[in-house]
């Protein structure tokens, strides 16, 4: 992966020189620079080496071009998975279904609707999805007990991220 | 419950039709002193029962309440599925909580379930919702779209505009939606929807779609601590609203709003709903659980998210918060 340093002077290379356009792969970083009427347009990719490392969103140095392009920031980096219980295949995984706001329990003054350890049914609340007002009571689709809780009270999640393990019984 | 004494005497002064009935005759049936039985006349004003008294005669009804039953609205409807059944009630704690017991058990796309007064009304994160009888509109409404629940939260927005439509519609006043979907008029508060999904992983089973409008209240009929963030359409239009027409209303755009989001997506819904949003320019806190943000909106993404330009230039998509509108 490139360096940050390093990608400022690749820029300030490509600046002074002629060349109109520029990629350059390396160590799984990718970069890719193209000149426009004067305007710099920087595109960094990233690929991710080892997967229980989040990847952390780089912020484009600023060219040198007045037209700054800010990298979209995503709204939150997805939380790293629990990777030593997630490599037990057996468990089943409770995901979202949708994107929203995580909470564990009904109101902020209620229980959560389970801990870990608890026993639940398939047709058992674990948690509530909301989105925009819509409150989506989340149902763990299988008998057995929570054995993980993967995410905060208040978190955002992703469509599919897993919520909680469950060992079926 | 309406206490026996009551029930009696309104079914005597509707059977009377404007012709006084004995006060004194009443009490002494019932054992009650004539000051109870104009104790239950008082209150039965408070339902809005105009009530007219006249020396010697008795009581005499002059109006009944514009109540929100299945023969008032059936009157006005023009839907096809939304509110062909109707679950009517006088008083309930809250009208959500019986209609996911019923879309539990099987009930049909559009059922309806409304009340003239709830008295455990809530909003989002349980908080309480007031719910004055037979001044507002409080009721939910289940539908049964063929859609992913991915697509579900969209329906809240889809609500708003179903909602702000009719309200133009029956009481020709312009109301404003507020992200994602209060609905305001004069910077004040005259709806809240509170929108329930029950999903398989891959289907949605039903949305329960929890409205509360504030149609007739007057200021007085607010508590204090809301008077100055609440308002009704009578008090912004300055005369009473006919509830049942307005449901209806709310009805049909729903039906109409819903399949056009189901069939074409959100683009329609998107245009519509921009069209009477109230924020688009304006500099919004919006808080969430862990953390505030502030900045000037730019509007929603195709999928309805609520978009913020953050000081720093960034663009940050919010799915939930509370929304502050600084100016």
């Amino acid at each position: 992966m490139l360096k940050i340093q390093e990608i400022r002077e690749i820029i300030k290379l490509i600046d002074q020189s002629s060349i109109q356009k520029f990629s350059l792969e390396s160590d799984g970083g990718k970069i890719k620079l193209e000149k426009n009427d004067g305007q710099a347009v920087t595109t960094v990719t990233e690929t991710p080496q080892t997967p229980q490392a989040a990847p952390t969103p780089v912020q484009a140095p600023a060219p040198v071009a007045p037209a700054a392009v800010a990298a979209p920031a995503p709204t939150a980096a997805p939380e790293a998975p629990a990777a030593e219980v997630v490599t037990d295949e057996t468990l089943h995984k409770i995901t979202s279904p949708m994107v929203g706001t995580y909470y564990k329990a009904s109101s902020p003054d209620a229980e959560a609707y389970v801990k870990k350890g608890d026993k639940v049914t398939a047709e058992s609340i674990v948690c509530i999805v909301e989105a925009m007002k819509l409150f989506n009571e989340i149902e763990s689709e299988v008998n057995g007990e929570i054995v993980e809780i993967l995410v905060q009270d208040g978190q955002l999640v992703e469509y599919g991220q897993p919520l909680f393990l469950v060992r079926e019984n | 419950m309406k206490s026996p004494v009551k029930s009696e005497l309104l079914k005597r002064l509707f059977a009377a039709q404007g012709e006084p009935i004995s006060g004194q005759d009443i009490a002494d049936e019932f054992g009650l002193s004539r000051t109870a039985i104009w104790k239950y006349i008082k209150e039965l004003e408070e339902e809005g029962y105009e009530i007219g008294s006249q020396r010697k005669k008795g009581y005499y009804l002059i109006d009944a309440p514009d109540l929100v039953n299945q023969g008032n609205i059936t009157e006005y409807l023009t839907t096809e599925r939304y509110g062909r059944i109707i679950k009517y009630f006088t008083t309930v704690p809250t009208t959500q909580t019986i209609a996911h017991e019923d879309a539990q058990n099987g009930a049909q796309d559009g059922t309806l379930v409304i009340a003239e007064e709830q008295t455990a009304g809530k909003g989002r994160l349980a908080r309480p919702w007031t719910s004055k009888a037979n001044r507002g509109i409080w009721m939910s409404l289940i539908i049964r779209p063929d859609l992913a629940p991915q697509y579900a939260p969209q329906l809240t927005l889809v609500a708003a505009v179903a909602i702000v439509r009719a309200i133009e519609e029956v009481a020709d006043i312009q109301p404003v939606i507020k992200w994602p979907n209060d609905i305001l008029i004069n910077g004040k508060k005259v709806t809240g929807i509170l929108t329930e999904l029950q999903s398989d992983p891959d289907r949605v089973k039903a949305i329960i779609l929890g409205m509360g409008i504030n149609a007739n209240q007057q200021q007085s009929d607010f508590p204090e601590e809301l008077q100055m963030i609440a308002t009704s359409l009578r008090i912004e239009k300055g005369e009473m609203i006919d509830r049942a027409q307005l449901v209806a209303a709310i009805l049909k755009y729903l039906e109409q709003y819903t399949d056009l989001y189901v069939e074409k997506g959100f683009a329609p819904i998107k245009i519509l709903w921009e069209s009477y949003a109230a924020i688009t320019g304006k500099n919004i806190k919006a808080s969430m659980v862990h953390e505030t943000v502030e900045g000037i909106a730019l509007g929603i993404s195709h999928d309805g998210m609520l978009e913020l330009q953050l000081a720093d230039g960034t663009v940050r998509g919010i799915y939930s918060a509370d929304i502050e509108i600084k100016n």
